[in-house]
């Protein structure tokens, strides 16, 4: 469901990220190179190598002619050059984006399906024992900020207790392969996953069980008890089923924020995709990264807006009459 | 649209939880100088000191006094929670009301701008400002932001008195406290201040547009404009007042946003390195985690930042209601 409106708002996110882009760098006093590039790419700055950059910017050109130039490079899809990695930006970030995306989607997978079960039976035991301790237990995680929650986890299961590893995705040449290689991933990947499933489920549980607690108030449901259901039917099958149109909001905003929003627990375990990239681009003041990143997280943004707002009008078939 | 939003919060019990924390993190930063016997920065001889009268935490790898630098840390938090909300809710307000009472073509471009800000990663995006601003502001800059979180505060202050009566009140006067007392860190936090305000405002510009748009179909609005009103005076005296509840939630759902970014920022070492926070301390205790010292050091400076973002979230689940009236019946079954 592309609309018009959508369009619009793409293309201005679009233009602002890409003016940003383009001025912030231009803006600075001193050697354009320097602030197009950062500092690690001084190091190696040979003069034919200045010049070669010069040349491809047109930084010796008019502000006009450059902004040209900076155009035909990103529809060629050259974002640059990583000086502390060696390589183009656009194969450090897409070496990279796999790790987030397993790490980002498993999350919102296990918390949003955990949040909707436990809202759903939260809100139908409503005011009794369960209800009140998952409440008050769920609004108390919520508080800690992911990183926390990620270095307690550490502390606790690697270095304390030298469970699981201590970072990154895999064992380096560790040259294992097949199943023994999935084992190794799927260790690594258990920390930050718990951490995210943490931090997240909280939101997904408090607006399941109100929904929920609204929908139990509604006359189909006292003639669903009248017809004598089932009470897990009239738990899942109705209550239940209606009550997952707020988590399809918060979990489409969350699909968009997918890649931004595991930047901490990545730093914190190490993890080497597209946060913890950018993190080590700050490290490194690589400028040229930390532009594709921006820019690259922004498409996963509208990719994923475009995949909700279809999955939406699916679900919910009022949205098409909106239309 | 009455709803009293003191009453929400001090009738549920989360609330009064919230709160409760709230007001002792409050203190803390209040009274940071005279509950702490070192300056927050002093480095002192001894290197992780394990904890003892002298140093209640002990102290961290270049021997200042971690319980010092906890206390002061609240101030940070506090005031860049505040100020953000303050700034941002005051944009919020403006634009989702001007929004909603001109309509046209200039309604269409703020809300396209709202919605391409919600799209823009921002974590991403302050992490490239702040590497091309640096934190280092001085002279003309300085004295501009100083200026304009002085007007802000005087501002909102006047206006949420006036018109939000004892919540008012309550929400303006410690601020004010806390502007005063902090006034020596604003050159260094400054920047992030207005950079988090300027990115923070979107969401709650299309709540307060959605609000304002149901508002104005009112009778009352008509006769006003009847009567030769413009829109600045029926933004001013008819909509932004009867929004009160909404603003109060917002805010509050601002200052946690602002919190957590601030901590999250210095946690992955952004800002001025000579600003004490719960994040930054969060980041320096990071490298030395296997040794010992993160029991007197990492940990009370998360359960601070935790126990502050909890308390945030209590208030803000008590104020829930303004925003979304069906629940209403549900947090009075709470009690």
């Amino acid at each position: 469901m592309l609309t018009r409106q959508n369009l619009i708002t793409y293309l201005v996110a679009l233009f602002i990220i890409l003016t940003l882009n383009f001025f912030l760098p231009r803006m600075m006093p001193g050697n354009p190179i320097i602030a197009i590039y950062g500092d690690v790419a001084v190091v190696q700055m040979s003069p034919e190598l200045e010049a070669e950059l010069t040349e491809r910017f047109s930084l010796d050109q008019s502000l006009g002619n450059q902004f040209i130039s900076y155009w035909t490079a990103l529809f060629q899809g050259d974002l640059g050059y990583s000086y502390a990695y060696n390589a183009p930006v656009t194969e450090v970030i897409f070496g990279r984006l796999p790790w987030t995306l397993l790490l980002a989607g498993l999350a919102l997978i296990v918390s949003t399906t955990l949040g909707i079960l436990l809202g759903i039976e939260s809100g139908w035991r409503r005011g009794r024992r369960l209800d009140r301790s998952l409440l008050s237990g769920m609004v108390a995680i919520s508080g800690f900020p992911d990183f926390l929650l990620g270095l307690l986890l550490l502390l606790l299961f690697a270095v304390n207790l030298q469970l699981l590893p201590l970072f990154g995705a895999e064992n380096a040449y560790s040259g294992l392969s097949g199943f023994q290689r999935l084992m190794d991933i799927a260790k690594h990947l258990l920390l930050p996953l718990v951490t995210l499933v943490l931090a997240r489920v909280g939101g997904d549980y408090l607006l399941t069980r109100n929904a929920m607690i609204g929908e139990l108030k509604e006359p189909y449901i006292l003639l669903a008890r009248a017809k004598g259901l089932k009470q897990g039917t009239i738990r899942y099958r109705h209550a239940g089923r209606n009550s997952l149109l707020p988590i399809m909001t918060r979990t489409s905003i969350l699909l968009g924020l997918m890649v931004t929003g595991v930047l901490f627990v990545e730093v914190v375990f190490s993890y080497p995709g597209i946060g913890f990239t950018t993190y080590e681009a700050l490290t490194y003041r690589d400028y040229p990264l930390l532009q594709g990143l921006l820019l690259v997280s922004t498409f996963c943004v509208l990719t994923a807006n475009f995949i909700a707002d279809l999955l939406y009008s699916r679900i919910d078939p009022r949205v098409n009459y909106a239309h | 649209m009455h709803i009293d939003p003191k009453r929400e919060v001090v009738q549920s019990k989360g609330g009064r939880i919230g709160m409760a924390l709230l007001l002792v993190v409050f203190l803390l930063a209040i009274f940071a100088p005279l509950l702490s016997a070192y300056e927050p920065l002093t480095q002192t001889t001894q290197i992780f000191a394990a904890p003892s009268w002298n140093h209640p935490l002990g102290t961290n790898h270049v021997g200042q006094d971690i319980w010092s630098q906890l206390v002061y840390a609240a101030r940070t938090s506090l005031l860049v929670g505040l100020l953000v909300a303050v700034l941002s809710t005051t944009l919020s307000a403006l634009f989702g009301t001007s929004a909603a009472l001109i309509g046209g073509a200039y309604d269409r471009i703020v809300m396209r701008l709202v919605d391409a800000f919600i799209i823009i990663p921002i974590i991403i995006l302050l992490i490239l400002l702040s590497l091309y601003f640096n934190p280092d502001l001085s002279g003309g800059s300085l004295i501009g932001i100083k200026v304009s979180i002085i007007i802000a505060v005087a501002g909102i202050s006047l206006y949420a008195v006036r018109n939000l009566g004892w919540v008012g009140i309550f929400i303006v006067s410690p601020l004010i406290a806390l502007v005063l007392l902090s006034y020596d860190i604003i050159p260094s936090t400054g920047g992030l201040i207005i950079i988090l305000s300027l990115l923070c405002w979107q969401g709650g510009a299309r709540v307060v547009r959605a609000q304002a748009l149901s508002l104005k179909e009112n009778t009352y609005i008509s006769a006003t404009r009847g009567f030769g009103a413009s829109i600045w005076y029926i933004m001013r005296r008819h909509i932004i007042p009867d929004l009160g509840p909404i603003l109060v939630a917002d805010f509050v759902f601002c200052v946690r946003r602002a919190v957590f970014l601030q901590a999250g920022l210095a946690f992955i070492g952004i800002g001025d390195p000579n600003i004490v926070s719960w994040g930054s301390m969060i980041s320096d205790a990071r490298e030395w985690i296997f040794l010992d010292v993160w029991r007197w050091w990492l940990l009370p400076a998360g359960i601070a930042l935790s126990v502050t973002i909890v308390a945030i979230t209590l208030i803000g689940y008590a104020l829930e209601p303004a925003l979304d009236p069906r629940l209403r019946g549900e947090i009075s079954a709470q009690n």
